[in-house]
């Protein structure tokens, strides 16, 4: 959603050089208005369905409160916030949110950039690469970990594959038991499901930089990594800047592939994602107060790696 | 004539709009966990139901039974719950205690106490859902589990199943030991494999016959006996991948795999309605005579003869529902829970009513005396109001000895220390 916003911005920005910070004047004023009128049943959509729940949620984590219960929440203050600083269960989740959005992001948003290169430098076959990369974006993801359960058990293609490439019999990589292997698992399930979802979101970017900016580089002698570092690159700014807000994002609300996971058997604590505790603690727990405290950290630290990533890559002082 | 017709019309016309005006239907909503055989039958319930009061509608919708607990704590805490639903034992009892759910109504059961109603039911059924002297649920299934096994892959090992089938926990690491077929470290077909999700009633009656227990008698202790919960975690220990790696929660699971006769396993813990699941998924299996029932296990020591604990389910009625909901959803339970020997022949569940366990159909049903037997040995999971979390923390340990290299002291220290914080915890 957040990522929507940005994209929103950027395009509006690029396209009518309005800057909601600077004064505007006459009809960039009047176009500024008709933008914001336009905007009126987002705002209305995002008022009910994002900003009332996460104002409820923030109300919510000052009390303590059991799902159940029809006796009046007892406010105490920042007594929730508290708990969790303390708390060893939510330190091991932020490590675990960590070592996930950290395994998949980067990997994500680089190889997804290779990916969309490869495919847009190829004259034939865009389409079905496109659609080959992306059909896994559409499946559920409960769907997609199910697929990759059945992979993971100790008899599945995870375990013979690996043994018929590195000449192993008989060996059990222990997919789902091993802590590390068990959160490469998950990082495997998500990158393969997003890779594609990204990759094309890179191929529309590189498709959007006029051709002939890439054919003047090309007459003036530039090879094509030199056209690729010092064109495409820089003019992408902004879909980088895109695909890897979406894609922390996402990373950092990832939930269904750990549930299904620790629901058939793996250890919880490796991939115990700050996600999954929330949801443990509201429906296993019933203590709704905390589970909204460590949903508002939550929202609170993916809009400052937001900021700052928006800050570091600087993606306004794009000019083609 | 004309005008005797035209008066007709009008008065049907009238009568039409005055039923129209102030005829009601009463609309129940009910919530339950999806199951095929049961849905047949309660169906047909509910057509017969609403025959015998034509003012009632039912609407039955059934979820996932993972999702229904779910579900249900989500309506509910948005006081929006279902006039009526059922819930597993343990995920009931916060409904009691927070009086969700409203107690059984008598009076609509035609009967004059709660005596009365305890004296229809097998003694201790209904304890699980009785809080401060009244009872809140009804059950419609209580489960136990005994082990099934297959016969033919033990006598392929050389075993006879009729002498040699495993009646201790040391003969169940023997036998598998004997009938476990590895693919290097892969287990191709276990010997035996535990229901891992199910730790309360499954695994915790391996501490209890130790001595052990979940919760000190006065309540304000957890994990009582270390010596007995030792042997327990050393058990699991041997059984998993760092010990004699004969069987972990990460395969699929063993009742499955049972039914479908693969060789992939030989023996697994389940309940009476097995049967009916081997028989709706593989009928040649079913007819082959080649499986059987024996009863849970114990160790060979055991201080206590205690079997595997029971579960069940209850139908309860949302005290939020109106007076009048509430007593046709009691009436409706009622009279659903009046047919127990369908509910039995024809979606295998066991309802505890004395009329049905003296029932022939019942008694005559194969194995029911092993089930019998071992229910009478037993007792229900550990019920309180944190006891998901409890389960959960006994889970934490088992595995945590079975696929990581922690000893049981450490493991049993973890767990004593967190049981004990969770216990005080307010």
């Amino acid at each position: 959603m957040l990522a929507c916003v940005v994209r929103g911005v950027i395009f509006i920005k690029k396209k009518t050089g309005i800057d909601f910070i600077k004064k505007k004047t006459g009809i960039e004023k009047k176009k500024a208005r008709w933008g914001f009128i336009f905007t009126i049943p987002a705002i209305i959509f995002f008022s009910i369905f994002s900003f009332y729940p996460i104002i409820n949620a923030f109300i919510t984590s000052f009390y303590k409160k059991d799902l159940l219960s029809l006796s009046k929440p007892q406010f105490i203050g920042l007594g929730n916030y508290k708990y969790l600083i303390h708390s060893e269960s939510f330190w091991n989740s932020v490590k675990a949110t960590t070592i996930f959005t950290v395994g998949t992001f980067i990997p994500l948003v680089i190889m997804s950039l290779i990916l969309a290169v490869f495919i847009s430098s190829r004259k034939r076959f865009q389409k079905f690469f496109q659609m080959a990369y992306y059909s896994p974006a559409l499946l559920s993801s409960v769907v997609a970990a199910t697929i990759w359960l059945l992979m993971f058990d100790p008899r599945g293609l995870a375990n013979q594959f690996l043994n018929f490439i590195l000449n192993t019999p008989g060996k059990d990589y222990k997919w789902l038991t091993n802590p590390s292997i068990l959160r490469l698992a998950t990082i495997l399930v998500y990158f393969w499901k997003y890779i594609g979802y990204f990759t094309v979101i890179f191929i529309t970017g590189i498709a959007s930089i006029p051709q002939t900016i890439n054919e003047a580089a090309r007459i003036d002698g530039a090879n094509r990594w030199q056209v690729f570092t010092r064109i495409t690159l820089p003019l992408i700014k902004p879909t980088t800047l895109l695909v890897s807000i979406m894609a922390m994002t996402r990373c950092l609300k990832t939930f269904s592939t750990q549930y299904l996971f620790t629901q058939s058997g793996a250890p919880l604590k490796p991939i115990d994602v700050i996600t999954l505790n929330i949801y443990n603690t509201a429906i296993r727990d019933h203590q709704i107060g905390r589970a909204s405290a460590m949903s508002i950290i939550l929202f609170v630290i993916i809009l400052a790696l937001t900021m700052i990533q928006f800050k570091v890559s600087k993606a306004e002082e794009v000019q083609y | 004539m004309l005008k005797s017709k035209k008066v007709t019309i009008v008065f049907i016309v009238l009568m039409c709009m005055i039923v129209g005006l102030f005829g009601k239907t009463i609309e129940l909503v009910f919530w339950t966990h999806e199951d095929p055989n049961r849905t047949t039958l309660e169906e047909a319930y509910i057509a017969e139901f609403q025959k015998m009061y034509p003012e009632v509608k039912i609407t039955r919708v059934t979820y996932p039974s993972s999702k229904l607990k779910e579900v249900v704590l989500t309506a509910f805490s948005a006081r929006k719950g279902p006039d009526l639903f059922n819930l597993g034992m343990q995920d009931s009892y916060p409904y009691i205690v927070n009086e969700r759910v409203t107690p059984v109504d008598l009076r609509v059961l035609g009967l004059e106490s709660y005596d009365d109603l305890l004296s229809m039911y097998v003694e201790g059924t209904l304890e699980p859902v009785t809080y401060e002297d009244k009872i809140y649920g009804l059950p419609l299934e209580i489960t136990n589990f005994c082990l099934y096994l297959n016969k033919k892959y033990f006598r392929e090992v050389g075993l006879d199943p009729d002498k040699d089938y495993p009646k201790t926990w040391e003969d169940i690491m023997e036998t598998s030991e004997k009938l476990v077929i590895r693919e290097g470290e892969i287990l191709i077909r276990r010997g035996f494999d535990f229901r891992y999700p199910a730790y309360f009633s499954e695994w915790l009656p391996l501490v209890e016959q130790s001595g052990g227990s979940l919760f000190s008698e006065d309540g304000q202790t957890a994990i009582i006996n270390d010596a007995a919960w030792l042997k327990a975690l050393q058990f699991m220990k041997d059984w998993g991948p760092q010990g004699k790696n004969l069987g972990s929660p990460t395969y699929q699971p063993a009742r499955n795999e049972f039914n479908r006769d693969n060789n992939s396993v030989t023996m697994c813990m389940s309940g009476l309605y097995q049967i009916d699941r081997i028989k709706a998924q593989n009928p040649e299996f079913y007819q082959s005579g080649e499986w059987m029932v024996v009863p849970y296990p114990v160790f060979e020591d055991a201080v206590s003869d205690v079997r595997c604990n029971y579960s069940g389910h209850y139908y309860m009625v949302n005290a939020e529902s109106s007076k009048e909901k509430q007593e046709y959803a009691w009436k409706f339970i009622d009279f659903m829970l009046s047919h127990p020997e369908d509910y039995f022949l024809q979606v295998g569940l066991i309802q505890p009513k004395k009329t049905l366990l003296d029932s022939e159909a019942f008694t005559n049903y194969p194995y029911v005396d092993v089930f019998m037997s071992d229910l009478a040995k037993s007792h229900s999971v550990p019920i309180h109001p944190k006891g998901p979390q409890f389960e959960q923390l006994i889970r934490e340990a088992v595995e945590s000895v079975m696929l990581t290299k922690t000893t049981p002291e450490q493991a049993l220290d973890t767990l004593k220390k967190k049981a004990n914080e969770l216990l005080q915890e307010e």
